[in-house]
């Protein structure tokens, strides 16, 4: 038998996995004073890993691999390149945040790159062993790095919390699959849409699809699964908290969508209506918890949760009244990748403002503006584009959500449609309030100010990335209006 | 019918087993009962000519984990008057309810029969010129090896960082 | 299945059990023997000649004494550890062969308790199972001794238990080069071992010609590495911490007695036998030997192979004896460091070493 791996198909994984390699023998080499090494194999790696993302990109042409499970397609291109570009920030924004405080460097870059190969393992998954393998490498390492400031109970508590739900949610989930499994003998994504069309009204298939939507409703901290969450934010190394908000959850969304929309369209009755409930309680609930919030972390935790409810609401839209799917899919893409660069931004400035606060609750920051305008405006920045005002890229992520609410059209959806904008309001008011916090509250304590308070160039490399992406975005929304197209060339495979 | 009986025996003492760990007072003998279960769940792939499977089940789950599992209990030495006092009022009461609740559910899916399972698709696996192994190794290495792969990795990350979560020395604060 | 090929198969496992049963009690007499001889001592003489009776004698005495139940056990597990630890015992052997097969009427008898696919994992699951007995044992005394000779033995047969699997690998992987793809039955690998090296090299035919094809000579390595690891894995000196008589006593069948402690006794020498006589089956070639079919009567050719058998594991069985009455018992910290860092990195090497040679020679250099 003749088998054969198209190595260029695959180059971006392999690239992260010989990262991680030189990651692991350096971490053995080197000794304490020269650990920077560690970072910088890890930042290179990371970018080299984009060069045959590019490559695959500009030839452009579909590739499948091991039996139609393993697809590079534009779709898995594109997420592929959104998780590289958000774990390329959240290396830059932990080089100093771990070197510092003295964790272990050599460890942290490993798990953290075998999260991110996980995720790009899981953009291209088109079954549902491969998916889950990618999903869990993504998770697995995270239970551990959450845990990293292990001195700090709330770090311990963090780790306990998201282990014990993430192991629970895991279980839910695989349940479910199994489920499917048993129920139509399939595991690849196209047999499973032909196995399940029409079969909705089995009580043994609704189970199933709710099990994989429970389980993957964990992941993305959607509610009412997202008790671990603030939590977890707030305990976990903020790089970390960054990444758990943003690729992690990124990826709970792309293997939702990939099985809803590839692999259960023809049973979109039932998990139709579950998503809009987990939409609108996932805005509701989110928006009004983080409202209450004093801690800047566990705010944006709570912000991470609303956002996740924002972008369940095109697929729940068009799902329940029946539309077409692709036009939701693209929106949701588009969101995703809009909400990575600012959401990443926002944790860049809570790690850069720290340092000088040397906390994370919202009083200490008052006036913080005052000492150092140019973190002022970074905060105004990203905390306005989450909340989605323009010219700022967040505008455009709400617009395209909006857009596709439009096309869809029913009432279901405009039902859900006023939900969201109520709580677009309700959200700004938040946003605006640390905002304001920032800008023009006088200071109530004293702030750090000597050489080591300054952002380091890696942190400081990363808040300008973000920073140039969400203006450009806000902008020129063009510039991720292709990320949408893209998706819509997404290969069913094998 | 000789299957049908080994089923019926595995499959009571499995769950006897598996009722064992929620129900047993002391956590040795959860983990025994635990052991049971594996083990019937092993004698059942025996049954379905899973050999190889059945043996890495004995192997890894029944011999690595749960020796380490005995180990670790037995290491931080079980006080059996530890935890026994409930803080949530009426607990029992509400799993129990919950449980049956679920049982219920369960029970009217399955007896409302408005489903198919695929009956294992016998024929299509391919006749293993030797065994099981060989049938397994091959897909394992060929079409499934970046699945493999990835779960190697996913064993190595876990070892790897409990270790060095294990091994920090940090000021508790 | 019809029914001659039914009581062939209850003969076979009968004749299996009978073997392992009167080699473990001439075991025991033996190694009381030879460890007398090499202390300058006279061993037992009073039960039958040289004493040869003295293991049946102590067996109807352990039979009928009291089995004493101490107040503080946990006496279901009590009670189920010495069941736990013979079982597994008795079922590694069953996957041993020891003879030739032979034919009745036209049925073959393979002796052999069972020929599994995969015999060798069955192996490993089996004597993983058996620390279980150990482990419980310790811990269902209540008492302390016990229970730190449970947790050293848990911990002991973990470590060794991977550079024995690593091993075998080893070994199975050279194995499959000899004969048409890879095998995990025991059967099979003893079947490809028969004949010698002469094929190998046409111009040292005349010495190799000589030398059997056992997996001994190229996989020595990883015969030495299996060889430390079933020492310790049956809890035999220098590995014995288990049992460590001046720092725990009894180790943890220090609270049993009687019938009970007699089933802990013949487990150990029932896996100091099986053990060993997998050794032999893998690496010394198993029953092969010259049988001087159709020079002999045809009833010596077709015992000769098990005699080799026994001869064979009995080499190995006298080296347990030998190390037990030559070497001191390792500190808890040198035996974990033997484990960890040296056989298990030791077995890996050889793995890749072997992996190297064995890919080199089916495939050819890399860069043709």
């Amino acid at each position: 038998m003749t088998f054969t791996i198209d190595y260029l198909a695959l180059a971006p994984e392999l690239v992260i996995v010989g990262t991680l390699l030189v990651v692991f023998t350096l971490d053995m080499v080197l000794t304490r004073p020269k650990k920077f090494w560690i970072a910088t194999a890890a930042v290179a790696g990371t970018a080299l890993a984009a060069i045959p993302l590019v490559i695959l990109g500009v030839q452009g042409e579909t590739r499948s691999m091991f039996d139609g499970s393993y697809v590079v397609d534009e779709f898995a291109l594109v997420l592929k390149g959104l998780f590289i570009v958000a774990a390329y920030l959240v290396l830059l924004m932990s080089h100093h945040y771990i070197e510092s405080e003295r964790y272990y460097q050599g460890e942290y870059y490993f798990l953290l790159l075998a999260s991110v190969l996980g995720s790009l393992v899981m953009a291209s998954s088109r079954d549902l062993i491969i998916l889950f393998i990618g999903l869990e490498l993504t998770t697995a390492p995270l239970f551990l790095l959450t845990g990293w400031r292990k001195g700090d109970a709330k770090s311990n508590e963090a780790s306990l919390k998201y282990f014990i739900l993430g192991v629970l949610s895991t279980a839910i989930l695989l349940y479910g699959m199994s489920f499917l499994y048993g129920l139509t003998g399939e595991i690849t994504f196209s047999g499973l849409a032909e196995a399940t069309a029409g079969r909705g009204d089995e009580p043994a298939m609704v189970m199933a699809i709710l099990f994989v939507i429970v389980g993957f409703g964990f992941k993305i901290a959607a509610v009412p699964f997202h008790f671990w969450a603030p939590d977890t934010y707030e305990g976990a190394p903020t790089p970390i908290t960054a990444y758990l908000s943003v690729n992690s959850k990124i990826a709970g969304f792309v293997a939702l969508l990939l099985m809803l929309y590839i692999a259960l369209p023809g049973v979109s009755e039932v998990w139709a209506p579950a998503l809009w409930i987990l939409a609108a309680l996932s805005m509701t609930v989110g928006n009004l918890s983080a409202l209450r919030q004093t801690n800047i972390v566990r705010l944006l935790a709570y912000s991470s949760v609303a956002q996740a409810g924002f972008m369940l609401v095109p697929f729940a839209a068009a799902a329940v009244v029946g539309a077409d799917l692709e036009e939701a899919f693209a929106a949701t893409v588009v969101y995703l990748a809009i909400y990575a660069v600012m959401n990443l931004g926002a944790f860049a400035v809570v790690i850069a403002g720290a340092r000088k606060t040397r906390s994370g609750e919202l009083s200490a920051w008052a006036g913080l503006a005052q000492v150092d305008s140019r973190l002022g405006v970074l905060v105004a920045v990203f905390f306005f584009s989450l909340a989605g005002i323009p010219p700022l890229a967040g505008w455009f992520a709400k617009f395209a959500m909006f857009r596709s609410v439009m096309i869809a059209g029913g009432t279901t959806t405009v039902v859900l449609a006023v939900i969201a904008a109520v709580n677009a309001v309700i959200a700004l008011y938040y946003y605006a309030k640390v905002v304001k916090t920032v800008w023009v509250d006088d200071p109530t304590g004293e702030f750090v100010e000597d050489v080591e308070a300054a952002p380091a160039v890696s942190l400081r490399l990363a808040l300008w990335v973000s920073l140039a992406l969400t203006v450009a975005i806000g902008f020129f929304p063009a510039l991720v209006t292709f990320v949408g197209d893209a998706s819509r060339v997404i290969a069913v495979g094998g | 019918m000789v299957e049908g009986i080994l089923f019926v025996l595995m499959a009571v003492t499995a769950l006897a087993g598996a009722v064992t760990v929620v129900v047993a007072r002391n956590p040795v003998y959860s983990a025994m009962g635990l052991l049971g279960t594996l083990f019937s769940v092993a004698v059942l792939y025996v049954a379905q000519l899973a050999h190889f499977v059945a043996a890495v089940q004995v192997i890894v789950y029944a011999g690595a984990v749960m020796t380490l599992f005995l180990f670790v209990i037995m290491f931080i030495g079980v006080d059996t008057s530890d935890d026994r006092d409930e803080r949530l009022p009426m607990q029992r009461f509400w799993v129990g309810i919950l449980a049956g609740v679920i049982v219920l559910l369960a029970a009217g899916i399955t007896l409302s029969g408005n489903f198919d399972w695929v009956p294992a698709a016998v024929e299509t696996i391919p006749e293993a010129t030797n065994g099981t192994i060989q049938a397994i190794a091959e897909p394992l290495f060929t079409d499934w090896v970046l699945a493999f792969e990835a779960t190697a990795l996913l064993l190595t990350i876990s070892a790897a960082g409990a270790i060095a979560l294990a091994h920090f020395k940090g000021q508790r604060t | 299945m019809s029914w001659p090929e039914f009581w062939i198969v209850v003969l076979r496992v009968i004749l299996t059990f009978g073997l392992l049963l009167v080699v473990t009690i001439l075991n025991v007499w033996a190694e009381r023997k030879i460890l007398a001889k090499m202390q300058s001592r006279i061993g037992p003489s009073r039960a039958g000649p040289y004493g040869i009776l003295q293991t049946l004698a102590d067996g109807m005495k352990l039979f009928f004494k009291e089995s004493i139940t101490p107040r503080k056990v946990e006496l279901g597990m009590y009670v189920l550890a010495p069941f736990l630890a013979v079982i597994p015992a008795f079922l590694i052997f069953m996957m041993v062969p020891w003879g030739r097969p032979f034919m009745i009427g036209d049925h073959e008898v393979t002796l052999q308790g069972a020929d599994l696919n995969v015999g060798l994992l069955f192996i490993l699951a089996m004597s993983s199972m058996a620390v279980y007995a150990v482990i419980l044992a310790g811990w269902s005394s209540g008492s302390t001794y016990p229970l730190i000779g449970g947790v050293r033995a848990t911990a002991q047969a973990i470590s060794y238990e991977a550079a024995m699997g690593l091993a075998m690998v080893a070994v199975v992987m050279f194995s499959a080069t000899q004969g048409d793809g890879g095998t995990l039955s025991l059967a099979e690998i003893v079947e490809r071992q028969s004949g010698t090296w002469g094929d190998l090299s046409p111009a040292l035919q005349p010495v190799l010609q000589f030398v059997p094809r056992w997996n001994v000579f190229p996989q020595i390595v990883a015969f030495v590495i299996f060889f430390i690891a079933i020492v310790a894995e049956t809890n035999r000196a220098p590995f014995d911490l288990v049992e460590a008589e001046q720092e725990i006593v009894g180790g943890f069948h220090t609270e049993y007695s009687g019938i009970r402690f007699a089933m802990f006794f013949l487990a150990e020498y029932i896996n100091i036998f099986s053990m060993s006589a997998i050794a032999a089956t893998l690496f010394l070639g198993g029953w092969n030997g010259p049988t001087f079919d159709g020079v002999l009567p045809g009833f010596v050719s077709a015992v000769l192979p098990t005699i080799y058998f026994l001869a064979k594991t009995y080499f190995l069985v006298f080296l347990f004896f030998w190390l037990r009455a030559t070497l001191p018992r390792l500190r808890y910290d040198q035996l974990m460091q033997l484990g960890w860092k040296r056989l298990i990195p030791g077995a890996l090497g050889w793995l890749i070493v072997s992996t190297l040679v064995i890919s080199f020679r089916q495939f050819g250099p890399p860069w043709s």
